[in-house]
C-alpha cells in the first residue's frame, strides 16, 4: 500500500497500461495460433508506427484542452499531395520528402490553429468543420486520380519493407524507427526543454498561465502547427505504406488517434500526459485492432463493437482507480 | 487463362444477346427536351464513378437534353447519410430524375418512394436497392449472376481446383457487392466441380485502402493455407495485391476479383494479382442516362418488355430482374477479364 501511495498517479497509470498491454498478448498468444513470432510483431509494431505521430500530435493539443479532429484528413491530403510530387518529381531527396509532408501538414495545421486561438471558436467546432472541408479539397483536388504505387519512386515503394535493425529474430522497420523517433523527440522536449512546458501550463490552468506571462494564444497555434505537421508525417508513413492513395486514405484516423491517446492517459481535461504513454496507447489499442481481426471467435462486425467496449473499460478504469488514489492520498495525509 | 478469356466472352454474348433481343418495336426518345438529371454515385473522387459521369456527360451531350445534368455524391465518410440526404434534396428541387449507384442498402427506400410520389423518378445503376422500393429500374452493369460465375471461375483456375478461397469485399450495406458474393457463393454450392474450393472468411476493408491492407494481411495470417483472395471491389482488390506483393507471399496467395486496368497494370504483370475482371463505367453512365432521359421524357413508363434506343449502344429491354423479386433492371454486358496478355492496353 505504501509503494502504491508513494508513486505517482502518472507512474501508477503506466504501470497499469503495461500491464494492460502484457495481459492482452498472452490473452491472444493462447488464442491464435503462431501469435507470438517475429511476423506478427511486424505486422503490429508497422501499423502502429502509422498512427503514433498522429497520436503525438493529438496528444499536444489535448494537453492544452484542446482537440483535433481534422488530423485523419490532414494526414489523407498529405499523403495524396507527397505522392503526386514524387510521381512529377521521382529525384526528391527523401529527407526532403518528409520535410516536404510535414511542411503540408503544418499549413493546415496552421489554418486550425489561427481560426481557433485568434478566432475563438471552439476547437471541436473549428476542426470538425475542416475535418470534411480538407476531406472536401482532396476530393477536388484529386479529380477521381488514384496515386498508384507503379507512379512512386523505388525508394518509396522499398521502405516499409527496410529494416533499420534486428533484435533477438525481431525485425525493426526504417518506418517504425521514424515513428518512435518522432515520439522520442517529442517526450524529450516534453520534458526537458521550457517553451514545450507551456503546453502544459497553458491546459491545466489557462488563466494562471496567461497571468504568469505565457501567451496562451500563441502555445495553442503551435500545437495545432505542431499536430498537423505529425499528421503530415504519418501522411507519409501511409503514403509509403499503402501505396495506393485515394481520396479516402487516413479516413477515420483521427478517432484512432484520440483512443491512442485517451487510452495513454494524457487526461481529455488537460494539463497532463506522456509521450510514453501515448506510444504505450497506441501499442494496445493497435494490438487489440490486429488481434481481433485474427481471431476467429469475434466476427467481423463485433470487432469494432469489442475495440469501442476496451477503449471504454480502460478509461473508466483509469478514472476510477486515480479517483481512488486521490482518496487514499487523502486519507494518507490527514 | 485461355479457358478464362472463352469463358468470358460467352457470358459477354450471352448477356449482350439478352439485353438487345428484339421483340417488340425498340422505341427512340426524342432529343432536345428538358431533363433535369442527377447523378449521385456511392460518393466523389474514385475513377469509376468519374467515368460513369463522362459517359453521362457524353450521353446527355448526344440527346441535346436543355436541362441540366448535375454530378453530385456524398464525400467518402459520409456515403450512407450523405445519398439519402442528396436524393431528398433533388426531390424538393423537382428534378426529374436522380440516377443513383445505391450504397445506403435498404436504408434509402423511404427517400426514394418520397422521391417517385413526388415526381422525381430514381433510376438505380451500379448498385441497386435491395428491396427495389421507389426505383423505377435498375441499371446493371452485367447479370449479377454471371460475375458469380465469373469470379468462382477465376477462384477456381488461381487455386488450381483446390483449395481455400476469402472474400475481401467493400462495405457491409453494398448491395452490389452482397448480391455477387452471394451469386458466388451460390454457383460454388450448385456445381460439383468447386467442390474442392472451399470458401472460408468473407472480410470488410470499407473500400479504405488500408483497412482493405490489413484485412487481406489478417487473412493470410488466420489461413495459413490459403489460396485465393477474392476482391469484388477496386479498393481492396488493389490493396490485396500490394500487402502480397509486400509480404513475398504472391507465389503462394493469388489476388482476384473486380479492378481497374490502370490500377491493376503492375500487379497484373508481376503475378500477384494474374486474372481479374471489370467492365466498362463509361458505357455504364452512358447506358443509365439513356434510360433515364427515355423514362423522363415518357418514352418508356418504365414497365418490363419495353424497349429503347441507347444511342451508339444499340437498344435495351426492360426486364425482371432476376435477382430481386418484383424489381426491373436493363441489363448492360459484357465484362471483360483480364491477365497479364490484355491489361496493359486497357490501361492508357
Amino acid at each position: 500500500m505504501t509503494l502504491l501511495t508513494r508513486a505517482s498517479p502518472q507512474t501508477l497509470r503506466l504501470l497499469a497500461l503495461g500491464l494492460a498491454l502484457m495481459a492482452t498478448i498472452l490473452f491472444f498468444a493462447t488464442q491464435i495460433e503462431g501469435y507470438l513470432s517475429p511476423r506478427m510483431f511486424n505486422r503490429i509494431s508497422t501499423s502502429a508506427a502509422v498512427v503514433l505521430p498522429l497520436a503525438v500530435g493529438q496528444a499536444i493539443v489535448i494537453m492544452t484542452r484542446n482537440i483535433d479532429l481534422s488530423v485523419g484528413s490532414i494526414m489523407g491530403v498529405v499523403a495524396y499531395m507527397a505522392g503526386q510530387s514524387l510521381s512529377a518529381m521521382p529525384d526528391l531527396h527523401p529527407i526532403l520528402t518528409v520535410l516536404l509532408c510535414m511542411a503540408i501538414g503544418a499549413g493546415f495545421g496552421a489554418l486550425n490553429g489561427i481560426i481557433i486561438a485568434f478566432g475563438r471558436v471552439p476547437a471541436i467546432i473549428v476542426t470538425l468543420g475542416t475535418l470534411a472541408l480538407y476531406r472536401s479539397f482532396l476530393v477536388e483536388w484529386s479529380d477521381a486520380k488514384t496515386i498508384t504505387t507503379a507512379s512512386l519512386p523505388q525508394w518509396l515503394v522499398n521502405l516499409p519493407q527496410a529494416n533499420a535493425f534486428s533484435i533477438g529474430g525481431l525485425d525493426v522497420r526504417v518506418t517504425v524507427v521514424l515513428a518512435l523517433a518522432a515520439c522520442l523527440v517529442t517526450g524529450l522536449a516534453l520534458t526537458f526543454y521550457r517553451p514545450a512546458r507551456r503546453f502544459y501550463a497553458v491546459g491545466s490552468n489557462p488563466d494562471a498561465a496567461v497571468m504568469a506571462g505565457i501567451n496562451a494564444r500563441r502555445v495553442v497555434l503551435s500545437a495545432f502547427i505542431i499536430s498537423g505537421a505529425f499528421a503530415g508525417l504519418s501522411g507519409f508513413l501511409f503514403l509509403a505504406k499503402f501505396g495506393n492513395i485515394t481520396v479516402v486514405a487516413g479516413l477515420g484516423f483521427e478517432l484512432k488517434s484520440i483512443a491512442a491517446v485517451v487510452v495513454g492517459g494524457v487526461s481529455i481535461m488537460g494539463g497532463t500526459g506522456s509521450m510514453i504513454g501515448v506510444l504505450m496507447g497506441a501499442l494496445l489499442v493497435d494490438t487489440i485492432d490486429n488481434s481481433l481481426t485474427r481471431w476467429a471467435v469475434v466476427s467481423e462486425f463485433w470487432r469494432d463493437a469489442l475495440l469501442g467496449g476496451l477503449i471504454m473499460a480502460a478509461v473508466t478504469l483509469d478514472t476510477l482507480a486515480s479517483r481512488q488514489l486521490t482518496r487514499m492520498r487523502k486519507g494518507g495525509t490527514e | 487463362m485461355m479457358k478464362l478469356s472463352g469463358l468470358a466472352l460467352a457470358a459477354g454474348l450471352a448477356a449482350s444477346l439478352m439485353g438487345s433481343t428484339a421483340f417488340a418495336e425498340a422505341v427512340t426518345a426524342t432529343p432536345g427536351q428538358e431533363v433535369n438529371a442527377v447523378l449521385l454515385p456511392k460518393f466523389l473522387g474514385i475513377l469509376p464513378f468519374d467515368q460513369a459521369n463522362r459517359g453521362a456527360q457524353e450521353a446527355a451531350a448526344e440527346l441535346g437534353s436543355t436541362g441540366k445534368l448535375e454530378f453530385i455524391g456524398p464525400t467518402p465518410e459520409n456515403s450512407a447519410a450523405g445519398q439519402i440526404e442528396m436524393l431528398t434534396t433533388a426531390t424538393t428541387q423537382k428534378q426529374h430524375v436522380v440516377m443513383l449507384s445505391n450504397n445506403a442498402g435498404d436504408q434509402i427506400a423511404p427517400a426514394a418512394e418520397a422521391a417517385a410520389a413526388a415526381g422525381t423518378r430514381v433510376v438505380t445503376w451500379d448498385s441497386p436497392i435491395p428491396n427495389g422500393a421507389g426505383e423505377a429500374f435498375f441499371v446493371a452493369q452485367v447479370d449479377f449472376g454471371s460475375i458469380g460465375v465469373v469470379m468462382a471461375d477465376m477462384a477456381f483456375d488461381l487455386a488450381g481446383g483446390a483449395g481455400e478461397v476469402a472474400i475481401l469485399s467493400a462495405s457491409p450495406d453494398a448491395s452490389n457487392q452482397n448480391a455477387w458474393i452471394e451469386a458466388m457463393k451460390g454457383t460454388m454450392a450448385a456445381d460439383a466441380k468447386y467442390k474442392d474450393l472451399k470458401l472460408v472468411d468473407v472480410v470488410y476493408g470499407n473500400d479504405q485502402s488500408e483497412e482493405s491492407y490489413n484485412k487481406a494481411l489478417g487473412l493470410v495470417d488466420k489461413y495459413p493455407d490459403l489460396k485465393v483472395i477474392m476482391a469484388p471491389t477496386t479498393v481492396g482488390i488493389v490493396a490485396a495485391a500490394k500487402a502480397m506483393q509486400d509480404e513475398g507471399l504472391c507465389e503462394k496467395v493469388k489476388v482476384s476479383g473486380l479492378g481497374l486496368p490502370a490500377e491493376m497494370v503492375s500487379y497484373s504483370l508481376n503475378g500477384c494479382a494474374p486474372a481479374f475482371a471489370l467492365w466498362s463505367f463509361v458505357d455504364l453512365g452512358y447506358l443509365t442516362y439513356q434510360a433515364s432521359y427515355a423514362l423522363a421524357t415518357g418514352a418508356i413508363k418504365g414497365e418490363v418488355g419495353e424497349e429503347f434506343t441507347a444511342g451508339r449502344m444499340g437498344s435495351f429491354k426492360i426486364e425482371e430482374d432476376p435477382g430481386r423479386a418484383g424489381a426491373k433492371r436493363i441489363l448492360m454486358g459484357p465484362f471483360t477479364v483480364y491477365t497479364k496478355d490484355n491489361v496493359e492496353a486497357a490501361a492508357n
